[in-house]
This record gives C-alpha cells, sequence and structure tokens, in this order.
C-alpha cells in the first residue's frame, strides 16, 4: 500500500466508514455522471436537475465543497474516491458488538484524527472478546481486549483474590 | 476272691479227708506189722466197730453236716461274694469317676489351653492386623495428602494461568450482555492512543 502523500486531499465524512461506503460513493457518482452525459446527449442539460442523493455523498460533497454538476469537481472527486479505495490505509477492528452508527462516528473521528485523515475501517465481530477490541492493521495485529488486559494485570488479579480468600481461610 | 475261698474250702475238705484215710490205714498198718495173725480176729473186730461207728446213719450224718457246712460256706462266700462285687463295684465307679472327672478335667484343661492359644493367636494376629491397617492408614494419608497437595498446586498453577481466561469467561457470563460498547469508548480509545505511534508506523511503511 502507498503512503498517503499519493492520496488526493478529499476529506471523507465520519459516515464513510470503510472500503464499502467509497465505493458506493464512486457507483453513485458514476451514475450521476452518466445522467449528465445523457442530458448533454439529449440538450437537456439546462433543465438538468440532480436527483437526490444518499446522504454520505451529500456530506462528501458539503465538507469538499464539491458542485457535482461541475465536471471538474466530478472528476476530482472521482480520482480522488478512487485513490482512496486504492491506497488509503485499512484498519480492521473486531467488536464483542455490532457497535451503533454513533459509536463507528466517534471511532472514525478519533482515528482520522490521530491515525490518518483518510483511514478506513472494516468492522468485524468476534463475542469471545467481552470488552475493548483488536485491531489489526496492514501488518500488526493489537490485541487491545479486556482478556489481554487481565493478562497484563495478572499480578494484581492474583493479589486481589488471595486478599479476598485469606479470610474466608 | 470268692472262687479263691471255695478253692481253700475244697482243699481243707480234701486234705480232711485224706488224714482221715491215712489215720485209718496207719491203724490197720500196725495191726499187720505186730501180728498178721494175732491181729486178724483184733482187725475183723475193729472193722466191725468201724463199721458199727461209722455206720450208714453216721455217714449220712456226716454228708448232711457236710452238706449243710458246705451250703453255708458257699452261701457267706455269695455274701462275701456279694460285698465284694458291691465294693468293687463301688470302688469301680469311683474309680471310673475320678478317672473319667481326671480325664475330662485334663481334656478340658487342654481345650482351655488350646482355646487361650488360639485365642492369644487372633488377638496377635489382629493387633498385627490393626498395626498393619494403620501403617497402611498413616501411608494412604500421607499419599493422599501429598497428592492433595499436588492436586492444590495443579490446580492453582492452572488457574494462574489461565486466570485471564477464566476472569474474562465470568465477566461476560455476569455482565456480557450489560457491556454497551458506547461505555467501552473511552477505554478503546485509550487503549488505541497507547498504540497509536505503532499504528501510524505500521501503516506507513506499507505492506
Amino acid at each position: 500500500m502507498e503512503p498517503k502523500a499519493d492520496i488526493k486531499s478529499v476529506i471523507l465524512p465520519l459516515l464513510v466508514v470503510g472500503p464499502v461506503e467509497v465505493g458506493r460513493l464512486l457507483r453513485e457518482l458514476l451514475e450521476i455522471d452518466n445522467m449528465i452525459a445523457q442530458a448533454k446527449l439529449t440538450n437537456k442539460l439546462e433543465t438538468f436537475k440532480l436527483p437526490k442523493t444518499s446522504s454520505i455523498m451529500e456530506e462528501t460533497t458539503r465538507l469538499n465543497q464539491f458542485d457535482l454538476l461541475k465536471t471538474e469537481d466530478r472528476k476530482v472527486l472521482f480520482e480522488s474516491l478512487k485513490d482512496i479505495a486504492l491506497k488509503a490505509p485499512v484498519l480492521h477492528m473486531s467488536f464483542s458488538a455490532d457497535p451503533s452508527p454513533a459509536f463507528t462516528a466517534k471511532l472514525m473521528d478519533w482515528l482520522r484524527r490521530e491515525i490518518h485523515p483518510q483511514v478506513l475501517l472494516t468492522i468485524g465481530l468476534q463475542p469471545s472478546i467481552g470488552a475493548g477490541c483488536i485491531v489489526r492493521s496492514t501488518n500488526k495485529y493489537f490485541d487491545l481486549s479486556l482478556r489481554k488486559d487481565l493478562l497484563s494485570k495478572q499480578d494484581l488479579l492474583r493479589s486481589k483474590i488471595v486478599s479476598v480468600m485469606e479470610p474466608a481461610v | 476272691m470268692t472262687i479263691w475261698w471255695l478253692i481253700l474250702i475244697l482243699a481243707t475238705l480234701a486234705s480232711i479227708g485224706v488224714a482221715f484215710i491215712w489215720l485209718i490205714v496207719k491203724i490197720n498198718g500196725n495191726g499187720l506189722n505186730s501180728s498178721k495173725f494175732q491181729n486178724e480176729s483184733l482187725g475183723e473186730a475193729a472193722e466191725e466197730d468201724v463199721e458199727h461207728v461209722f455206720n450208714e446213719k453216721f455217714r449220712e450224718e456226716l454228708r448232711n453236716r457236710g452238706l449243710l457246712h458246705f451250703e453255708k460256706i458257699i452261701g457267706e462266700n455269695a455274701m462275701f461274694l456279694q460285698q465284694d462285687l458291691r465294693l468293687t463295684t463301688a470302688q469301680l465307679n469311683d474309680y471310673m469317676k475320678t478317672e473319667i472327672s481326671s480325664k475330662l478335667k485334663e481334656e478340658f484343661d487342654k481345650y482351655e489351653q488350646s482355646i487361650m492359644d488360639a485365642k492369644q493367636l487372633a488377638i496377635e494376629s489382629i493387633q498385627k492386623t490393626n498395626t498393619a491397617i494403620d501403617e497402611q492408614r498413616s501411608l494412604m494419608n500421607q499419599q493422599l495428602q501429598s497428592e492433595m497437595a499436588a492436586e492444590k498446586q495443579q490446580l492453582v498453577e492452572r488457574f494462574e494461568k489461565n486466570m485471564a481466561d477464566i476472569i474474562n469467561h465470568y465477566v461476560l457470563e455476569a455482565i456480557g450482555d450489560q457491556i454497551d460498547l458506547n461505555d467501552q469508548l473511552e477505554y478503546i480509545l485509550a487503549d488505541l492512543e497507547a498504540n497509536k505511534n505503532a499504528i501510524i508506523e505500521d501503516i506507513q511503511s506499507g505492506a
């Protein structure tokens, strides 16, 4: 995977979480482009109105101040999204339960702020985790689960158990 | 005893008869020696006197007396014999009683002794068995304690080894359905913050 410097600087909304959403944006953009091309061919461009777009497309164009009626803006957005789909870093995170959109949004906010502005995230389910999460980056595996935390605090657990058991004995 | 008495009486009677015959022969012999011919008349007279003294009546009386005497002696001897028999029987009874009692006592003593020996053997055997059981119990107790200690140690080691998993499992079972991801956000972000540099480094290094 290429470093982020090569990716055109399009701001991704928090609703765009992973490659799936990027793909959806690309397909939607292609559809709009096709509609405009058809309107141009039928000489209806003057009266052409953009159809209602998805919320993620609206958010993307709003954040990047793109006008989808402009060919140049569509081209820039399309190229940027293609770049993102091909080159953006992808993290995989597993949780014990399906995260809510609000949770995902907060998480994406942190990731895009602290890790990479165009980082994408795929979410997996792993009920045995209990609490916490497991993060898999390109080459690394980070176990941030409660189990791992308990393992690192084994001495503390032992001392707590002993202190609880001693009065009973 | 009665037979000996009878033999003695018969011997006495026989000796009396022999003496009587010898006396007659002696008297007759003396007459022949002095003068056979002179004494023939005397002999005949003596014979006549003898015949006269020892006539049938006298002989009959003698026989009767002898018979009576003989019957008396036999009766006495029978009585003596009966007394002796009774005495012998009584003695025999006493003897038998004494012998049987002594034998029985001896046998009982032996029996008692054998019972005592058997009892002693049984007691010794029981004591040995008890000792063996005590030793075995002590050994088993020691083995059990050592095995229990080993098992306990093994359990503790296994628990310590899998403590995180056990507690994690317990937490999941107890409050697994109550842990909301939103509540964990701060914890997750703190962990991500701690590993931020490593994640960035990995992203920048690329595949």
